[in-house]
């Protein structure tokens, strides 16, 4: 029979229950140690602005690819919340939300692309694009952050991209991430919804 | 001649015998007759032939004598001498007479012979009364001469006269009695063929008689000689010829017949007797060597069984005080008994002691679970916390692009705020990891925990079985106990019993001794009868059935 060795055990939980206790209080060293990196960071020269030319870009996650659209059409990024459905309007049109008592409509550009459904996604971010006529947000699973990226990286769109994907098509970045025009997309007239419904006759 | 085979072995032979004995009696009457006609014949021959021809051959000599006596008288002078001699003479001269008569007297039948006696008659009395009245005178007177000259005269031719009648009488007697001999010659030859003819007949008859009845009485009989010839050497399947008759030589072979019936119905009846006594033999023998092979073995084990019992009464001696050493023992597992019944209700409470603490070790467990569910929570809260940092890092870098020049450093700023978003992020998604890793562990322990308690509950209930087992193996001990006090007192009895077995066993051996003698003896006479049986089988098989 294998005799459990309760002071062994007692010892072990002990030293659990120091190690959690200093995890919360950093020792002298770690920290001088964290706030040396911090300052050698703070220190460093800020990078050299590339000549003029440079796009500043919003790149998020969708089914699985990296989208990006220019951040000057971006007002801000929010969490889904609270979406309401709406009927009588097309598919790509997944319903509105409350954002801060401002109705807005949200759009899947999945659907509106007309691109192949991989799996099921997070759908769980809204990014609100603005122009001076337009206002709605785009469905993403994840939004990875701002980038500027130099003009000369976006490389014309692929040859093989046909269809109504091309017409929003600004580029592709060397990442592979497809920078979509959100001027092209706010200026659509598809994206405007003219739909009546006959009073159904009972 | 079905009739004569079935007339009685006396009607046969009288009836054989009579045609024999009429053959013979005709025989015999036909020699009678023969013979009566010869002795006739002689009769006759004797009487009157024969006695003509001596009568007549006596009154020659009677003359001639007379002559004689005559002429000697002429020769004597004496007259005392004469007399005699003429005294003889007269008594000759009467006997011629006498034989004269006689002769006339047998020849009344015969005239011509009477005649011719008669004259011979007349010629002799001429004759005598010239001799009486003359001559003798004569020679009395001496006158000689003229006797002589009488006598040599008339009386010599007289003389001759008679002799010569006489002679041809005598020739005629002569004659009468050849034919009277040969008609009885010639009788008797008739007489002779009568006699052969009737002799070949009858001869031939009996011939013919024997050889029938040698054909309807021998014949049967010798046939059943040779049944019986092979009945004696043993050939049963014999069989008896002849008819049905109604004779004694018929019922000499029904009987026969029957006899051979019964004697083989007998022989057959026997046979199977002597086969089932072979048989019965042979498995009496068998059985009576097993039976003897059987005492032998069962002396043999009877004496085994005496020695082994003398052993078990040794061993009884043995196991009687192994049963008090038992009994003793039995008394202090008793004893043990019961102090391993409060050990084992110990155990019980101890174990369920294990069990209470098992369980609140269950349920500390579960609350571990349970707040570490909660530290899942309050992870998931700080993961929002950096996503919404994270928008908020971007929205502010978005601000700050807005801005222009002037929020450069914002964006710096935002990025470090989008950095150590992201590092919460990740510090977050290790917790959860490790959290999942716990939350495994605790469900292990819980698990463990689970079948430590189960296994607590199969100790709890196996102690209780075993306190139950001990219980009874302490009853069962105490019982046992009793039992080997019960067992000492039974195997001292048992002791005594086992003497007296001893003894029976030894009663016993000797009988099974006399046993075996006997089924030897037994067995020598089943070895004796089934030879006997084997002979009988033998001497039964010599008759064919």
């Amino acid at each position: 029979m294998r005799t459990v060795d309760w002071d062994e055990v007692r010892r072990r939980i002990e030293a659990a229950r120091a190690a959690a206790e200093r995890a919360w209080a950093l020792d002298p060293e770690e920290a001088g140690r964290i706030l040396e990196a911090r300052a050698q960071a703070l220190a460093r020269e800020p990078e050299q602005a590339p000549a003029a030319g440079a796009l500043e870009l919003l790149e998020f996650l969708l089914a699985h690819e990296r989208y990006a659209v220019e951040s000057r059409y971006v007002r801000e990024v929010d969490p889904l919340e609270n979406l309401t459905p709406l009927p009588c309007t097309p598919a790509f049109v997944l319903g509105i939300v409350n954002l801060r008592g401002e109705i807005l409509s949200v759009i899947d550009i999945k659907k509106f692309f007309d691109l192949p459904e991989k799996g099921l996604t997070d759908l769980n971010k809204v990014i609100v694009l603005q122009s001076d006529k337009m206002l709605f947000g785009i469905l993403a699973d994840a939004i990875l952050g701002v980038r500027r990226i130099p003009l000369s990286e976006i490389q014309p769109s692929l040859p093989t991209l046909t269809g109504i994907r091309e017409k929003y098509l600004k580029g592709v970045t060397r990442e592979r991430t497809v920078v979509l025009d959100a001027e092209k997309l706010l200026a659509d007239e598809k994206i405007i919804v003219q739909e009546t419904v006959e009073e159904t006759r009972s | 001649m079905k009739w004569f085979l079935d007339l009685t072995m006396r009607g046969k032979l009288f009836v054989c015998f009579g045609v024999m004995f009429v053959l013979f009696a005709a025989v015999i009457a036909t020699a009678y007759s023969g013979i009566a006609a010869i002795l006739q014949s002689q009769d006759r021959l004797y009487k009157e032939d024969f006695a003509n021809v001596r009568d007549l051959m006596a009154l020659r000599a009677n003359q001639n004598q007379m002559r004689a006596l005559m002429l000697e008288v002429q020769l004597l002078t004496r007259r005392a001498e004469q007399d005699p001699l003429l005294a003889q003479a007269t008594e000759r001269s009467k006997q011629v007479d006498q034989i004269l008569l006689g002769l006339m007297e047998r020849a009344k039948s015969n005239p011509g012979r009477l005649a011719r006696l008669e004259e011979l008659q007349s010629v002799w009395q001429a004759f005598a009364q010239t001799k009486d009245a003359e001559i003798i005178p004569l020679i009395l007177a001496g006158k000689l001469a003229e006797a002589q000259q009488l006598a040599v005269g008339v009386q010599q031719g007289r003389e001759q006269r008679i002799r010569a009648i006489a002679q041809e009488l005598g020739k005629a007697a002569e004659e009468e009695a050849r034919l009277a001999v040969a008609d009885a010659g010639q009788r008797a030859n008739q007489s002779f063929r009568i006699f052969l003819f009737i002799g070949i007949l009858a001869a031939v008859i009996g011939l013919v008689l024997v050889l029938w009845m040698e054909r309807v009485i021998a014949g049967p009989l010798r046939s059943l000689s040779r049944a019986a010839d092979r009945v004696a050497a043993g050939d049963l399947t014999a069989e008896v010829p002849g008819e049905n008759r109604a004779d004694e030589v018929g019922d000499l072979t029904r009987m026969f017949r029957t006899m051979l019936e019964n004697q083989r119905r007998v022989m057959r009846e026997i046979h199977e007797g002597v086969n089932v006594l072979s048989s019965s033999s042979g498995e009496i023998l068998a059985t009576t060597t097993q039976v003897a092979a059987s005492a032998a073995e069962t002396a043999s084990a009877v004496s085994e069984t005496t020695a082994t019992v003398e052993e078990v009464k040794q061993t009884a001696g043995v196991s009687s005080q192994k049963a008090k050493y038992v009994s003793e023992s039995a008394q202090k597992v008793s004893q043990v008994s019961q102090s391993g019944r409060k050990s084992v209700d110990g155990t019980i409470q101890g174990m369920q002691r294990i069990q209470e603490q098992m369980e609140s070790i269950a349920e500390s467990i579960v609350r571990l679970s349970e707040q570490s569910q909660a530290i899942g929570e309050i992870i998931a809260t700080v993961n929002d916390l950096a996503e919404q940092s994270n928008l908020l890092a971007v929205n502010a870098a978005i601000e700050a692009a807005r801005a222009g020049d002037q929020g450069k450093g914002f964006a710096v700023v935002a990025q470090e705020v989008k950095s150590l978003a992201e590092q919460s992020k990740q510090a977050t998604a290790q917790v959860r990891t490790i959290l999942g890793d716990i939350q495994k562990a605790t469900s292990t322990a819980v698990l463990a925990t689970e079948q430590g308690s189960k296994a607590v509950e199969a100790g709890v209930k196996r102690s209780a079985e075993a306190g139950e087992s001990i219980r009874l193996l302490a009853d069962s001990v105490t019982e046992a106990a009793q039992a080997a006090v019960q067992i000492a007192a039974s195997s001292q009895q048992q002791m005594v019993g086992m003497d007296q077995v001893a003894l029976a066993m030894e009663n016993i051996k000797q009988a099974s001794m006399q046993n075996v003698s006997g089924t030897k003896q037994a067995e020598v006479a089943a070895q004796n009868l089934h030879a006997l049986g084997q002979k009988l089988k033998q001497l039964a098989e010599q008759y064919k059935v």
